[in-house]
């Protein structure tokens, strides 16, 4: 996969290895700014209310 | 660099040295397999990157930039009771996490701006000024700001002093509840019987998650008004925070 994609990436190693950082960087950015905001609310780790209702993604609690 | 790096790395045990169109379709198969699983932990403890480090950074941020907006509205010193914005702050020294902005609402988009909510339900609060009730906060244990997360720190007679515009609430300690269920909610009744406490008086309850890092339970505080401080020209910090 990885292997597929620095073969179909254009230049000499200098340049690939430029492009593959820049494409990382991308990917980690998407992750931070959307990824990860939409999934944390779905998870059990940020519940700080006592509410007696079940969790059922409601994130922090209401 | 690093990332760089790894790249290469997996590129080169992905691509053996055998001509590419002799390998076998099931060592491709592994292969590309093998990569989605490193690729999976990668991004699990990228994860973990954002959760405990990251959301505290937007969230510290978030709450420096309101806690300065409440400042500034408070700056032609004390006077009428002000609360937009929010109602004031929770200086909490048994927990080093300096001042906490406390809003209106325990949703989590409030909470994750790294400040405290009241309660507004499933039982309202009672705000710090009414002449008896509970006043129910809560805030995060890990992340987005974690205001909370010394919690376990607090002991019997320490301080939570809060602070509004014209007057410092001094609480102390009196009761702590390491670990209750989150259905619990008879831990914010304006007479938390549960605490020890029978005649309606002038109370504080913390709630945050428990254990670190989860919300499998919740961790509970209870304090009781000691004093009232009128707020002088110069803000001048009661005893508790000196």
């Amino acid at each position: 996969m990885y292997g597929w994609i620095w073969r179909h990436l254009p230049g000499n190693a200098w340049v690939r290895g430029v492009i593959a950082l820049v494409l990382v960087l991308a990917v980690v950015y998407a992750l931070f700014q959307y990824v990860f905001p939409w999934a944390e609310p779905l998870l059990p780790f940020g519940e700080v209310t006592v509410d007696g209702a079940s969790a059922g993604g409601a994130g922090a609690g209401q | 660099m690093t990332a760089r790096t790894e790249h290469d790395e997996r590129t080169d045990a992905s691509a053996p040295p055998a001509p590419r169109p002799s390998r076998h379709p099931i060592a491709t198969a592994v292969s590309v397999f093998g990569e989605l699983l490193i690729t999976a932990g990668l991004v699990l403890a990228l994860f973990v990157a954002y959760s405990l480090w990251w959301t505290n950074v937007l969230a510290d941020r978030e709450a420096d930039r309101q806690g300065d907006t409440v400042r500034s509205k408070w700056a032609d010193g004390p006077g009428a009771l002000d609360t937009k914005d929010g109602i004031g702050f929770l200086h909490v020294p048994a927990m080093k996490n300096g001042e906490v902005l406390v809003k209106k609402g325990t949703d989590p988009k409030t909470l994750n701006n790294g400040i405290a909510g009241y309660y507004t339900d499933p039982i309202p609060s009672a705000l710090p000024w009414d002449d008896e009730g509970n006043f129910t906060l809560a805030a995060h244990r890990d992340g987005h700001g974690a205001k909370f997360h010394n919690i376990d720190k607090l002991k019997n007679g320490d301080a939570l002093v809060f602070e509004t515009k014209d007057t410092w609430y001094v609480y102390k300690v009196y009761k702590s509840l390491p670990e209750t269920t989150k259905f619990n909610v008879d831990v914010i009744q304006p007479v938390p019987e549960e605490s020890g406490v029978k005649k309606p008086g002038r109370y504080i309850t913390l709630t945050t998650c428990t254990p670190v890092y989860t919300s499998k339970y919740r961790y509970i505080v209870w304090g009781e008004l000691e004093r009232t401080e009128k707020v002088d020209k110069d803000r001048t910090k009661p005893v508790e925070l000196l």
